[in-house]
């Protein structure tokens, strides 16, 4: 695995789609699995579903001291809002994945690497819309697989999801994972 | 010449001086309470064979509140104003095995202390509150309380209280009370059995006591006592004549479940394994 | 002091299979400061919602009774800490936790607390004020901490700055207010109480816990005991020990008697309050500092924005080319006055990074004011700081 100095990866959209427990996975992942440093952190409305939500998670193999992001590698947008809001902060050449079912105005796809995923859709293929975090981390690991095992997400996923459902959401990783080729995007 | 009986529990003198007497005023009704109070405590320490050391007694301010202040020779707090339910709560969160009388009066309780009080009855906490209720704010010099009649002058009402007063029996039954029961200072037998009862019930147990303050009523103990038995009927008599009476007596006598006997189960639930270090 | 501690710590450590046992966590700072709270024995907590600090009082609620302890909602703030001193003299370890507005309301118990001198916490997850203010990042009760409680008399704060310092620094607030008899307040601030970190948890009996001294320890018996006396700090008998103690929030002799009143003896009494923390301020206040060694700026901070502060001063001595020194004050109260002129040369310009308008600038000035030609607030009202907006300040003084 690649030595990190400081990797940032922001996830936006509304409350309810996962957005919270997307970052603590990722953080859960880094940390215990992988041994690097991550702070996982979050802020969201006051409306538990439908206000606007954002995570983060700063990963790196020294000392994590700001434990923000300053200018992301990833942005996972999972709604118009994120996507206006948090572009700009998104690095040139950076990873934006996002949800083409929220999405109307596309962002500028020669100053990003841009995934579309239509995370939404998949979730509810498999058996609903609960399991779009996992469907969104599915199609993120292809894009920082040199950073993180798979089965690192993996074992940190069926940590965080009800025992009963560790096979659903395994499978909608696999599913948003065989939607994304590494350095197609754009 | 003989000693008083409870005598013995109070602190005549600590180490590094006298503490009596006590700060009442004379012909105070409190001192009487405090008396009642002692009696009851005695009655459960020889009969159920309960240590001394497991007595707790909490006041907050006021005139009532001044029983703990540094008399007694028990375990004792004297505390903020109205925040003694909280505190009990807090020594039965510790232990459980605590046996807590918490002194307060109508002010106490149902002004400042309202919203612990009520809480504490929803919560039925293992507690025995002696409430000297004397209708004004005696220790600050005789303000309206929210036991005074209405018309009543005070020094905050010149022209007449134009409010209603608590019935702080009722707001103790309806809250949730396991033992609830008033009577006078005037009543000594009574207030002592119902104290003792509430000693030994499990669960909230609130005995007001109506009690004169002859400072800020301007009238002789005496009279404010023969008043008492006067004005008051008990619950059993009621029925032959009670007009404009405030009833005395034994309200409820409930058992239910106590706090710390519930939460006890959920501890349970958990394996727990306490050694030395 | 220390061998009496010992002697009573392996006496009262009690090991519960429910401890989580060494090794790495993932967990929120408001998680963190219950397990380094159950660690350190506590037993009671009583709290009431609030945001941002419910999720603290919600992991109690799970975890007290696993360890055989008691946690219960009260119906106020007010209610909440008063019940920390009821069970504090009940021989428990006792916690809550609150926010700003909540912390105000606790502000009369503190009081009392500090003048019965009882051992207690309170975490207050700072939020902006005044008023129901808002929800978020804030570092507005520093000065409330040490002057909020009507009265005289001193108190301990500390001030966390990771998920790991909310696990380590709840447990030396339960070591301080047990050594020195006082309330002990942690205050955090919602990114430190929200974020997750790696949390490492040592062996639970290889971490240090202080019980509190009991007069029966030393050898001394009730009809001799001084419940405010025999030594700065007071060994301390609980309720249901037998020792008759009566406890007062008014002035009193050593013994408790309150009848006795002189103005020499209400000065002596309130006097000691003060001295036994003030006095005590070399051995309870920590500073953490970088690149001290002939620094010509400097950055004093606190809490989650040293943080920020420390990439910024990183940059800025990288990058910038500034010689710039960084202090970080782990304690906020007693303030160390001394240990900073200890370790301060002089300094051209002092910057002081606060969430809050210029709080803690106070304190610092009073002790460096000689030491340095500008003392320069970088406030932030609402939002940790980022290193830019530090950096873009000390440029615009130092270029």
């Amino acid at each position: 695995m690649s030595r990190i100095n400081r990797y940032e990866i922001r996830i936006a959209g509304f409350g309810g789609q996962g957005v919270v427990t997307i970052g603590k996975i990722l953080g859960e992942a880094f940390t215990l699995y992988e041994g690097k440093n991550s702070v996982n952190t979050q802020s969201y409305g006051p409306e538990s579903r439908g206000g606007a939500c954002k995570s983060e998670v700063v990963v790196s193999d020294g000392e994590i001291r700001y434990p923000n992001v300053r200018k992301a590698d990833v942005l996972i947008a999972l709604s118009q809002v994120a996507l206006d809001a948090y572009m700009a902060d998104l690095k040139e050449g950076g990873i934006l994945l996002l949800d083409p079912h929220s999405i109307k105005h596309m962002p500028d796809r020669h100053r990003y690497q841009v995934y579309e995923v239509p995370t939404m859709e998949i979730a509810y293929d498999v058996g609903g819309v609960r399991f779009q975090n996992s469907v969104a981390l599915g199609a993120l690991y292809p894009l920082i697989a040199d950073i993180i095992n798979e089965s690192s997400l993996l074992r940190a996923i069926s940590e965080n999801v009800p025992a009963e459902t560790v096979e659903i959401n395994i499978e909608a990783f696999k599913r948003g994972m065989s939607h994304v080729k590494r350095d197609e995007g754009t | 010449m003989k000693k008083h009986p409870m005598l013995k529990y109070l602190k005549e003198e600590g180490p590094l001086g006298q503490r009596m007497p006590l700060i009442m005023c004379p012909g105070c009704g409190a001192g009487q309470v405090l008396n009642y109070t002692l009696h009851a405590v005695e009655r459960v320490m020889n009969e159920d064979k309960i240590g001394k050391e497991n007595f707790l007694f909490i006041s907050g301010v006021g005139c009532s509140a001044r029983l703990t202040s540094h008399y007694l020779n028990f375990d004792s707090a004297w505390t903020i104003h109205g925040r003694t339910l909280a505190i009990a709560t807090g020594s039965l969160l510790a232990n459980p095995a605590f046996k807590i009388i918490v002194f307060t009066g109508d002010g106490d309780t149902g002004s400042i202390g309202g919203n612990h009080f009520i809480h504490a009855c929803r919560r039925n906490i293992d507690v025995t509150i002696v409430c000297i209720n004397n209708g004004v704010y005696g220790m600050t010099g005789g303000q309206v309380a929210p036991t005074t009649p209405v018309g009543a002058i005070t020094t905050t009402t010149p022209y007449g209280n134009i409010e209603e007063a608590f019935d702080l029996c009722k707001l103790a039954e309806t809250a949730g009370a396991s033992f609830v029961a008033r009577w006078t200072t005037a009543h000594p037998h009574q207030v002592i059995k119902s104290i003792t009862k509430g000693l030994r019930k499990k669960g909230t147990a609130f005995i007001e006591i109506l009690s004169q303050c002859p400072v800020h009523s301007k009238s002789s103990p005496v009279a404010m006592l023969r008043e008492l038995k006067e004005n008051t009927i008990q619950i059993s008599k009621k029925k032959e004549s009670g007009e404009g009476k405030t009833l005395i007596g034994e309200f409820c006598d409930l058992d239910k479940p106590e706090w710390n006997e519930s939460y006890q189960k959920l501890i349970d639930q958990f394996d727990h394994e306490e050694g030395k270090s | 002091m220390s061998k009496e501690m010992k002697a009573h710590n392996t006496n009262k450590r009690l090991h519960n299979v429910h401890l989580l046992k060494a090794g790495e966590y993932y967990l929120q700072g408001s998680q963190a400061c219950i397990e380094g709270a159950i660690m350190a024995g506590c037993r009671v907590y009583g709290g009431y919602p609030i945001t941002p600090a419910s999720e603290i009082m919600e992991y109690a609620s799970r975890r007290l009774p696993q360890v055989g302890g008691r946690f219960i909602q009260m119906e106020d703030e007010i209610a909440s800490a008063s019940l920390l001193i009821g069970a504090s003299w009940g021989g428990a370890k006792a916690l809550t936790a609150t926010s700003s507005p909540g912390f105000s309301l606790m502000q009369e118990a503190i009081s009392i607390a500090i003048m019965s001198e009882t051992p207690m916490v309170i975490i207050d997850v700072q939020r902006p004020g005044p008023g129901q203010g808002y929800i978020t990042a804030s570092q507005e009760d520093v000065m409330q901490a040490r002057w909020g409680h009507h009265g005289e008399g001193s108190i301990i704060a500390l001030a966390p700055s990771s998920v790991q310092e909310m696990f380590d620094m709840t447990i030396e607030a339960f070591n301080l207010s047990e050594q020195w008899r006082t309330p002990v307040l942690v205050m955090a601030e919602e990114p430190v109480a929200h974020m997750r970190e790696r949390l490492l948890i040592p062996p639970w009996n290889e971490i240090e816990i202080i019980e509190r001294k009991k007069p029966q320890d030393l050898g001394i018996m009730p009809e001799d005991y001084l419940p405010w006396g025999h030594d700065i700090v007071a060994p301390m008998a609980n309720w249901g020990e037998g020792y008759s103690v009566n406890f007062v929030g008014l002035v009193h002799l050593e013994d408790g008697n309150i009848t006795k009143y002189s103005p020499q003896m209400h000065y002596d009494c309130i006097e000691r309050l003060l001295r036994k923390i003030e006095g005590n301020v070399n051995e309870i206040a920590r500073i953490e500092t970088e690149f001290l060694e002939g620094c010509k700026n400097l950055v004093i901070c606190y809490g989650c924005v040293a943080r920020t502060a420390l990439e910024a001063v990183i940059e800025a001595r990288q990058e910038g080319g500034l010689d710039v020194g960084y202090v970080r004050l782990t304690t906020l109260w007693p303030f160390p006055h001394e240990k900073l002129r200890d370790i301060v040369g002089n300094v051209n310009t002092i910057f002081v990074p606060e969430m809050n308008l210029g709080m803690m600038k106070h304190p610092i000035t009073e002790a460096l004011r000689d030491r340095s030609e500008k003392i320069v607030s970088i406030p932030s009202l609402g939002v940790l700081h980022s290193p830019e907006y530090i950096l873009s300040k000390i440029y615009e003084e130092i270029r």
